[in-house]
């Protein structure tokens, strides 16, 4: 998770949200709300204009690496970890259609924590991709800035072992681009905000998506 | 690979089946800043926020701790708030010997103070476990927030849930996408009024349930 944003000056929490000296909830902090719903619909709308075809052609990718036997495998920090959880539960107990073997990294805190203990928070994903996953497996790292060096780690090591590589970055996207341009990554989904709370809800948006096309590629 | 003209289209039907209900969020405001206003009360007298739910929705119940007790906009203090369903020696112990339904309720009787708030998120409303949650932590006292989808279910219906915020979709996927939202904006205002009781007390509770009274004295929170 990244720390993009700055708390609003008191002045600028005043001018927001006047109410606060007087009694009873107010417009203002109402308002406040249609303002994010307005920002998060409009953003769901860029995703959908930038990344329509890649959305599908990844989902066709995974449901390939499916069909053939791989796994899929999750993982990021904070607020990204539990939307790492949120992939792999949707995959393996799907509200509907077919259950497909799914794990989240971060599920296991004896792993974790034995893992960054003795070897170090950079390598806790890189090294469990190291022991579980194999050619063909698919690995799925989320980040709010495309930066965590964890992340990075796990998915140069996915790349090393042919796995298929996919991540969700914010902002720019962060190493993530980086990772993209050297072909460590087979496909990345940058959602164009600076707020690290309309990028995980636009991101949650994303791998829903994709869980519904590769549901959708593997038939009934 | 060449895409499918079937997996293209249902790209285009995915997102739009999302933004309708995305929209109707915002005719919610009035409920979700009442809510904000009663917790901000309740974490200001050292309440603390108990979160619960099943399945998926688990992962938003640790997300919501998350984003309390680890601010990510630098200057936001850290508030108590713990998430039941990350327990899982707990919740299959309880589980396997008092049926699941009473994971989280049996969680809430042996953690929570009265002045505690309790909030339970099933997409459907349907969730037993949840919804026996959020009746126990009623029962003693606790301010109770519901979020959940579809027609609501025995959840939005119950007498044991304070405020309820119904996501206006029957599909599971985009009611947790509404819930996402819904809770960064209730974090958010939770702390545009902590902070304003910080520094001038605490308004008059207008039409809040604060009957209970807080679980003990403000203990100090960090500052982060």
């Amino acid at each position: 998770m990244g720390r993009a944003e700055e708390a609003p000056s008191p002045e600028g929490i005043r001018r927001l949200y006047p109410f606060l000296h007087g009694g009873h909830v107010p417009v203002e902090v109402d308002g406040s709300t249609a303002v994010k719903v307005a920002e998060i619909v409009a953003l769901r709308e860029r995703v959908a204009e930038l990344y329509a075809d890649r959305l599908a052609e990844c989902a066709e990718a995974m449901a390939g690496a499916f069909a053939a036997g791989g796994r899929l495998f999750t993982f990021g920090n904070g607020g990204s970890s539990t939307d790492a959880q949120q992939v792999a539960t949707t995959f393996l107990n799907p509200w509907y259609g077919r259950p497909l073997p799914a794990l989240s990294l971060t599920s296991d805190v004896a792993v974790v924590t034995a893992l960054s203990n003795d070897a170090g928070f950079e390598v806790v994903f890189a090294r469990q991709l190291a022991a579980l996953g194999r050619a063909g497996d698919i690995a799925f790292g989320l980040s709010t800035s495309g930066g965590s060096g964890n992340l990075v780690q796990a998915l140069e090591e996915a790349s090393r072992r042919d796995m298929l590589t996919v991540g969700l970055a914010g902002h720019l996207g962060g190493r993530f681009a980086e990772l993209r341009e050297r072909g460590v990554l087979d496909f990345l989904f940058v959602i164009p905000s600076s707020s690290v709370h309309r990028i995980q809800e636009a991101q949650t948006t994303a791998y829903h998506v994709l869980w519904e096309l590769t549901q959708h590629a593997l038939g009934p | 690979m060449p895409l499918t003209s079937t997996a293209r289209l249902a790209v285009d039907d995915a997102f739009a089946r999302r933004q309708g209900a995305g929209r109707r969020l915002a005719e919610d405001s009035e409920l979700i800043s009442r809510a904000c206003r009663d917790m901000a009360a309740r974490f200001h007298r050292g309440g603390k926020l108990i979160v619960f739910g099943s399945g998926g929705a688990g992962t938003d119940a640790s997300h919501i701790a998350v984003e309390f007790m680890h601010p990510v906009i630098v200057g936001k203090r850290a508030l108590p708030s713990i998430a039941l369903s990350n327990d899982v020696s707990t919740v299959t112990g309880v589980g396997a010997r008092n049926g699941l339904a009473e994971a989280f309720a049996h969680q809430v009787r042996h953690w929570a103070g009265p002045g505690d708030m309790a909030l339970g998120v099933s997409p459907d409303g349907r969730c037993a476990t949840v919804l026996r949650g959020l009746e126990q932590a009623h029962e003693l006292g606790l301010f109770t927030l519901a979020l959940v989808g579809g027609d609501g279910g025995p959840i939005a219906g119950s007498a044991a849930v304070d405020h309820v915020l119904v996501a206006g979709s029957a599909d599971p996927a985009v009611v947790k996408e509404i819930h996402v939202t819904a809770y960064h904006v209730l974090w958010e205002l939770v702390h545009v009024f902590h902070a304003q009781y910080a520094v001038h007390g605490e308004p008059a509770p207008a039409g809040v349930h604060e009957g209970a009274g807080a679980s003990g004295p403000a203990r100090p929170e960090a500052d982060r």
